[in-house]
């Protein structure tokens, strides 16, 4: 029995740290512990209400919108109140845009090399790279010569002696099976994609004001005053440049990013097979399409045992099945006490006690859905969407499986889809599909603004007593959750539950492990020194833990540790 | 496209991570700058960073700063001693930082003319908000820095008459 503890030290204090005991080259037992812990929600009590997005968007340099608008989505709840269509629409923009970008960011700069290996697409002929990309996509970017200069990048790269951005990569590991030529169209792609991520992102920057932190947001609404007429307002000019780059960025999930994980996926079909996991699945809606967010562009609910037909909607803000059915364990995690707790009871009271596999392990809280442990991203949305007959999720699940299906010659169904690589593929399909809708609330924004309607924002009013309210966003990682407790006009108590809590959670009171432990429960380990496999399962739900802070460490500190005992 | 951004890392909840936006809004209360220069809180960000850096020239990054010294100690950093180490394995997307982003400008072509990184020593990096003592005593050096590579650059700023009071509004403690 072997150990492998991946640990990595990348700032100040630790992240992420995953233990799997290997026998047999197979993962038997594992571990997932966040390294740091969270006392953000202490420092938003006594503070104004309307100030907490403010802070909230800081908890996270990658997720920050998504916080921001979480926590007006809260603080309304709390007070019933409704926002405009317009604040809606250009709500549901913004997190779209950011969400593409993040997934672009996610498959190809951070998780792609966990599948393609840089070293031999240097073996790649850039004339048969080119025909099979060609024959993969209508794509106009993939010319010969296009190849041709990326292989002449690497060769430059690897000559130089230095790999940069490429460095410590699992380079020739047994386990990476793509072709040369498939490796190289994944590099070349790497590179347009770094093009693509920023063009989403400037659709944030145009509707927010700023970037990484966004501005234009309000308890009530937004700021983004309408007069189509105006150079400093939101007008005609800069709607059409939002749409020029939606256009391009959705061309580039179509034709590039769906193929490219199509292509991939098919000649990695043992990972449709690993790393399930916990297969309850949990979704909120969004995208709403009235003022009270009662309607919805993408469906939410709950999947038990990864069986489709036991799906249970949430079908609005304040859904009372959610609402009801939220707790979160500290059995196994470093606050004091064993205790389930609701949201709305949170307590963030840290009892460190060192890294114990049968006690307390992590800062990560463990929270559960009406006791049990549930999976929540892409992969979550997009079942759920599927089973309750969503459109658009239904016509994209449909055409991926059958495209795999003839691609592997395997009948891949749903089944298959829960799983490392299925992870993946739903991200991508989740990203088409995302597309399409910011395309539909572009044009729904501009009829309403057309109609004559330019509200904005609708004043809060904090009446004396206690309000508890909860706002929730189907982020790019999953289901996120603010919980405010609200007593004259002050805040007394926030909570936020956090996808990457929900997928990370260690064993909670009744000892029932948390998303990641169980997927990575029967993973193939090739080399325990290189536990890429291990890396390939966590990477595919998209980890964001650490959220915080951003100490650099020039003098070269910043290692992951791999240490295999 | 700005000749040189100006622009503040860390995390305004985490104590003296926070020094970077702290340092960016003591500036734009201190100065006046040529429309050439940018000025930006960037917060905590992991690959957004590169749409940030990509139309830009010239960078000057103040942040925290891992190093041998006491806390409060400034350091100051040319690009390639920011390159000198390979990066990290990637397990989160908050692991592409500073290095990994002029890495990936490199790889594009796009590799900035001019990096310059002004540091801090912590003393503290955990949950709450505010500068520490001694952290807070490193801002005025840490600005005087930004003020004279400016001034190197070609792109000197003006002093503000009369200063401004900076807007650190996470430091305003709430109202009882």
């Amino acid at each position: 029995m072997a150990r492998i503890v991946v640990d990595p030290v990348t700032r100040i204090e630790g992240h992420l740290r995953i233990d799997v005991e290997v026998n047999g080259g197979t993962v038997q037992k594992s571990w997932a512990s966040g390294q740091m812990w969270r006392g953000i929600e202490i420092i938003l009590q006594g503070r104004d209400p309307r100030d907490a997005w403010l802070f909230t968007q800081r908890f996270c340099g990658v997720c920050t919108t998504v916080h921001a608008i979480t926590s007006v989505r809260a603080v309304e709840n709390a007070l019933g109140l409704e926002i405009p269509m317009n604040a809606q629409y250009i709500r549901n923009m913004i997190l779209i845009a950011h969400a593409m970008h993040d997934h672009i960011v996610h498959f190809y700069h951070l998780s792609a090399l966990d599948w393609v290996d840089i070293t031999s697409a240097l073996q790649a002929d850039p004339v048969a790279t080119s025909r099979l990309a060609e024959s993969l996509s209508p794509w106009p970017y993939n010319s010969v010569q296009s190849m041709r200069a990326t292989k002449a990048k690497l060769e430059s790269i690897v000559a130089s002696g230095q790999l940069g951005i490429f460095a410590n990569g699992y380079w020739g590991h047994p386990a990476m099976k793509l072709p040369p030529e498939v490796n190289l169209l994944a590099v070349n792609h790497y590179l347009q994609a770094l093009d693509y991520q920023r063009k989403a992102n400037q659709i944030v920057t145009i509707l927010g004001s700023k970037t990484p932190n966004i501005q234009n947001l309000a308890v009530g609404g937004v700021v983004n005053a309408i007069n189509l007429d105006n150079q400093a307002t939101l007008n005609m000019t800069k709607l059409y440049q939002i749409k020029d780059l939606l256009d391009e960025v959705l061309a580039f999930v179509q034709q590039v990013y769906i193929p490219d994980i199509l292509a991939i996926g098919s000649l990695y079909p043992e990972w449709l097979g690993y790393g399930a996991g916990v297969k309850n699945y949990l979704a909120v809606p969004d995208l709403p399409l009235d003022t009270a967010g009662t309607q919805f562009d993408l469906m939410g609910g709950t999947i038990m045992n990864g069986d489709v037909s036991t799906v249970k909607p949430i079908s609005r803000f304040g859904d009372e099945y959610f609402r009801d059915n939220v707790e979160e364990s500290i059995a196994h995690s470093w606050y004091d006490g064993s205790d389930s707790r609701h949201p709305y009871d949170g307590e963030t009271v840290p009892n460190y006690t060192d890294f114990q596999d049968d006690g307390k392990y992590s800062w990560v809280k463990s929270p559960r859905f009406a006791g049990e442990p549930m999976q929540v991203g892409p992969l979550a949305q997009i079942l759920v969407g599927y089973a309750q007959g969503h459109e658009l999720t239904v016509k994209w699940v449909d055409t991926a499986l059958s495209e795999l299906s003839s691609r592997t010659g395997v009948n891949v169904g749903v089944g298959h889809v829960q799983s490392t690589l299925g992870r993946h593929a739903a991200r991508a399909l989740r990203c088409a599909i995302i597309g399409d809708l910011a395309l539909k609330h572009w044009g729904l924004l501009v009829e309403n603004i057309g109609s004559g309607d330019t509200d904005i924002f609708n004043a809060p009013v904090f009446p004396r007593g206690e309000q508890r309210g909860f706002g929730f966003h189907e982020a790019p990682r999953g289901a996120l959750s603010h919980w405010v407790v609200i007593e004259n006009g002050k805040i007394k108590n926030y909570q936020a539950v956090v996808p990457t809590t929900w997928n990370a959670s260690p064993r909670d009171a009744g000892g029932q492990i948390g998303p990641y432990e169980a997927s990575l429960l029967g993973n193939p380990v090739a080399d325990a020194e290189r536990p890429l496999e291990v890396l390939r399962t966590v990477h595919s739900f998209d980890p964001c833990l650490a959220c915080a802070i951003h100490t650099l460490d020039v003098d070269g500190n910043e290692i992951a540790k791999v240490r295999a005992l | 496209m700005p000749a040189v951004t100006v622009f503040g890392l860390g995390n305004i909840l985490m104590a003296d991570d926070g020094l970077g936006p702290y340092v960016i809004k003591v500036l734009e209360a201190a100065y006046v700058f040529p429309p050439e220069v940018e000025i930006l809180d960037a917060g905590t960000p992991g690959m957004e960073l590169s749409t940030i850096l990509e139309d830009s020239g010239a960078l000057i990054i103040v942040d925290t700063v891992r190093s041998d010294g006491s806390s409060g100690e400034l350091r100051t950093y040319r690009r390639d001693d920011v390159l000198k180490h390979p990066p990290a394995q990637r397990i989160t997307p908050h692991d592409p930082g500073l290095k990994e982003t002029l890495l990936v400008l490199e790889l594009q072509g796009e590799t900035p003319p001019e990096v310059y990184v002004i540091g801090v020593i912590p003393e503290r990096v955990d949950y709450g908000v505010g500068l520490t003592d001694v952290v807070r005593a490193a801002v005025p050096g840490a600005v005087a820095e930004i003020i004279a590579e400016l001034e190197r650059l070609g792109y000197p700023a003006e002093a503000r008459v009369p200063p401004a009071d900076p807007d650190i509004w996470w430091e305003r403690q709430p109202k009882a």
